[in-house]
Order: C-alpha cells, then structure tokens, then sequence
C-alpha cells in the first residue's frame, strides 16, 4: 500500500517537473568599457603645480615657522644662512613641505633643500604634490 | 652595550623625521601635538652634546622613545577620540 502510494507520488512529481518551466531570462551584464575618453587615469601621476601658487604656499609656511621672522622670507632666502634657522628647523621645514603637498619626501632629497628656492623647485618639479 | 660610535648628523635628523613622521599618526591632537614638541625639544637639548660617547648614549635613548611612540600610538588609535579637537578644524572667517 505504501509503496504503491510512493510510486504514485513520484510518477505525478515527475510529471510535475517536465511541464514546470521556469523562465531564466538572460539579463544582460553590460561590462563597462573603459575607452571612454572623460575616463583619464591621470589621477595616479598627478599633474604639476603652478610654480607661483607653489611659492606662495611654501613662503606662507616658511613665515609661520616659529623662529623665522616673516620679514627676511624671500623665494631665494636659504634656511640655514639668510633664516637663521639649524639642521633640525630645516627638517621641521621640510616636513611642514610634505603635510602642505601631501607628499613624502625621501632623506636623500631633503637633505638636498637648503633654501626657498630649492624647496619651491622640487615641489613644483614634483608630479605628486597637492 | 659597548660604547656606540656618536650617531652621525643625518642619522640624527632621520631620527628626528622618525618622530614626526610617527607623531602625524597620533588621532588625539593633544598628544599629536605633544609628541612632536617633546621630540624637538629632545633634540634641542642634546644639540650641544659633544662627547661622542654621551651622545651616542642620547641616540639610543631616542630611539627607545621612538619604539614608545610606535607602540602608544598603536594604543591611541584603538581609542581615537570620537569627536575631533577644535584645533583640527580648519576654521576660517568665512565658517564662522
């Protein structure tokens, strides 16, 4: 009796199953293609700074500096002769430079800026700077 | 520890960019703030220093505090302060 129930429940399940259709429409994934010319990666390498807009920003950090007196900062005064400043004020320079730019600025190079003038020439050389 | 020969003047100032460098990494404006006067002011003191041994010694000591600002500035990111210190806030005339 119950295998012939089970029998019977498979033979109407099967019958169930080939007339079931279930309708998969085939949405369309649409892969955006990156060819389109508004899309430019120059993000990532960044464009040069205005060298006027660079000097005017790295002066107006040279001049709020604690020791410096705001009077003697020029585009060409150097750190240690014309700014009075030492060895560790121009590494506090430097790093005020890297927050203002958001860069980071490796030893080798910061130990190579002494003036104004050159801090102004590697930032603008700089693709990265903000 | 053997007598160390003095720290060089650009071991010096990457030390000293070590400590900016991991002060930047502070959440708390207050200890921000602190740690990077506290690291000047540490170099100011030893500036003079020219027994090669005692400054060699002053090296050292740095760089012990600049592993205790690495680990507390660990600490103090697990419980940055949740709302930012009015000296963060760029405030200009045209905000107020």
């Amino acid at each position: 009796m119950q295998a012939a129930l089970r029998s019977s429940a498979i033979t109407v399940r099967n019958a169930f199953l080939q007339h079931l259709r279930l309708t998969v429409a085939a949405t369309s994934h649409r892969v955006p293609i990156l060819l389109d010319s508004r899309v430019s990666f120059s993000s990532d390498h960044g464009t040069y700074l205005d060298k006027s807009s660079v000097t005017d920003r790295i002066l107006e950090l040279v001049k709020k500096m604690e020791k410096v007196d705001p009077a003697k900062v020029t585009p060409q005064a150097s750190f240690q002769g014309d700014l009075g400043l030492d060895s560790l004020d121009t590494v506090e320079v430097v790093m005020a430079i890297e927050e203002e730019f958001a860069l980071e600025i490796p030893d080798a190079e910061a130990d190579k800026i002494s003036s104004c003038a050159e801090a102004i020439e590697y930032v603008a050389a700089h693709p990265r700077a903000k | 520890m053997s007598a160390a020969a003095a720290p060089s003047p650009a071991q010096a100032r990457a030390l000293l960019k070590a400590f900016m460098r991991e002060a930047r990494k502070f959440p708390n404006y207050n200890i921000r703030e602190y740690v990077k006067r506290r690291a000047k002011e540490g170099f100011k003191e030893c500036q003079s220093i020219s027994d090669p041994a005692a400054a060699a010694a002053a090296f050292a000591n740095g760089r012990a505090q600049l592993e205790v600002a690495k680990r507390q500035s660990v600490v103090y990111s697990l419980y940055a302060p949740r709302v930012k210190s009015i000296m963060d806030l760029k405030i200009t005339e045209t905000t107020l």
